[in-house]
């Protein structure tokens, strides 16, 4: 074996470690380090090193992140992930909160009018009744669900059960809108399929105040 | 799943203690499986930035800054490239190079193993005061000397030598082909013995070290 045979194999094969040579390399560095002084050298340098390598790398084997490290992660770790979570619920209630905002306006809306609809029938039956039954201040009656169209006009009136033709006399034609099945309440016969229809209608409301007679305008 | 395909006198570790699955349930905010994950890891990682940059400083700066990257970015982990234990080393190692291009002249020959504790009185009680004194002075030589050596010669040093890997284990944490591990391995000692001053009895001869 050569000097430079030597030293490749001293850093190439394990370097530092000449015992893990095979048996006939091993014995042929060794015969040549025992005639060759400055390969003993270098092979005892190389002892040496491998030696201080070992006391280096025990010298850390046993190194440790410092425990602050781990709090310090910990404590990242959670206020990372508790921020997400807050962010994530405030999103989650702003969202509900406008579902919720929607939904009130909704119900809102319907019931405003569901109201106004039963507002109206309310206002249409109180109407017939008023008209039908129970005498009602004329000057009210009129401005509210009546309009006056004329009081000399008496002809086309059909007169209404229990009245007579002299109570016409003198008597206000107004003007009102009801729905047709009303016309039940004055006792006229009435279309059943068409009871729900508004209609106009005039009546003959006598000195008393009350419906003398009715007729239906011409457009109807 | 792992006790029945298990190699006899292997661990087995248990599906919900495996390094992705501890992963997976950090990355949804469960922090004792990001701290097993850590404490599993950290010890090794330190230990290598610790023997790369020479101070327990920077170590502890890497070791943390690998998990805070794993903390932040958990998705980019991907099990069909390796383990979580080489992902992580590779972000180290990529940490530990930033960190000796930012500071390329910092050479602490400090004792320290980072918790305050000289890193060498614990193994060396049993010497006289003498075998201590030469073991400690030989131990900062080499230190210092290893910590001369570039980055990749240093890096093939610490792997082979120090973390007593194989040259493919090296060769796979350092993304590169094993001959390039084995001949920056080569120039590596080459260097260190020179550093060394261990010839100074014999003719310098080591080519790669000049």
């Amino acid at each position: 074996m050569k000097c430079e045979e030597f030293e490749a194999i001293g850093l190439e094969r394990s370097g530092l470690r000449m015992g893990e040579l095979d048996a006939a390399l091993r014995h042929a560095a060794a015969e040549h380090a025992a005639q060759c002084p400055n390969c003993a050298a270098l092979q005892e340098s190389w002892q040496e090193a491998r030696i201080a390598l070992q006391a280096l790398r025990e010298s850390t084997r046993d190194a440790e992140t410092p425990q602050r490290v781990e709090m310090r992660l910990r404590h990242e770790f959670g206020m990372r992930h508790r921020t997400a979570r807050a962010r994530s619920a405030a999103i989650f209630a702003a969202w509900a909160l406008a579902a919720a905002a929607v939904l009130f306006a909704g119900v809102s809306w319907w019931n405003w009018k569901l109201a106004q609809t039963q507002r109206a029938d309310v206002s249409a039956r109180n109407a017939v009744k008023t008209n039908a039954l129970a005498p009602a201040p004329p000057a009210t009656y009129a401005s509210e669900e009546e309009t006056l169209v004329a009081d000399n006009e008496v002809g086309n009136f059909t007169l209404l059960p229990g009245s007579l033709p002299q109570d016409v006399d003198d008597s206000a034609i107004v003007r009102v809108g009801m729905q047709r099945g009303a016309l039940s309440a004055l006792g006229l016969p009435v279309n059943e399929e068409r009871v729900s229809d508004w209609i106009q209608v005039d009546l003959l409301v006598g000195q008393d105040g009350l419906p003398k007679a009715v007729r239906l305008p011409q457009s109807q | 799943m792992p006790a029945a395909n298990a190699v006899p006198g292997e661990v087995s570790i248990p599906e919900q203690d495996r390094d992705d699955v501890l992963l997976r349930r950090a990355a949804k905010g469960d922090e004792e499986s990001f701290t097993l994950l850590y404490r599993r890891h950290q010890a090794p990682l330190y230990r290598f930035a610790l023997r790369m940059t020479g101070n327990a400083w920077g170590a502890e700066e890497v070791v943390q800054d690998v998990f805070m990257t794993l903390m932040r970015e958990p998705k980019k982990y991907d099990a069909a490239r390796g383990p979580v234990g080489a992902y992580l080393f590779g972000i180290a190692r990529n940490r530990v190079m930033k960190h000796l291009e930012r500071l390329p002249r910092e050479l602490s020959l400090e004792a320290h193993n980072g918790n305050g504790v000289g890193a060498s009185e614990a193994a060396v009680n049993e010497f006289t005061p003498v075998h201590w004194a030469e073991q400690q002075e030989r131990s900062q030589r080499v230190r210092a000397a290893v910590l001369e050596l570039p980055a990749e010669f240093r890096e093939a040093v610490v792997l082979c030598e120090l973390e007593e890997l194989s040259y493919e284990e090296a060769a796979q944490l350092s993304g590169c082909p094993i001959g390039t591990i084995r001949s920056r391995l080569h120039r590596g000692r080459a260097l260190l013995m020179a550093k060394l001053e261990i010839f100074r009895d014999a003719p310098r001869r080591v080519s790669a070290a000049t």
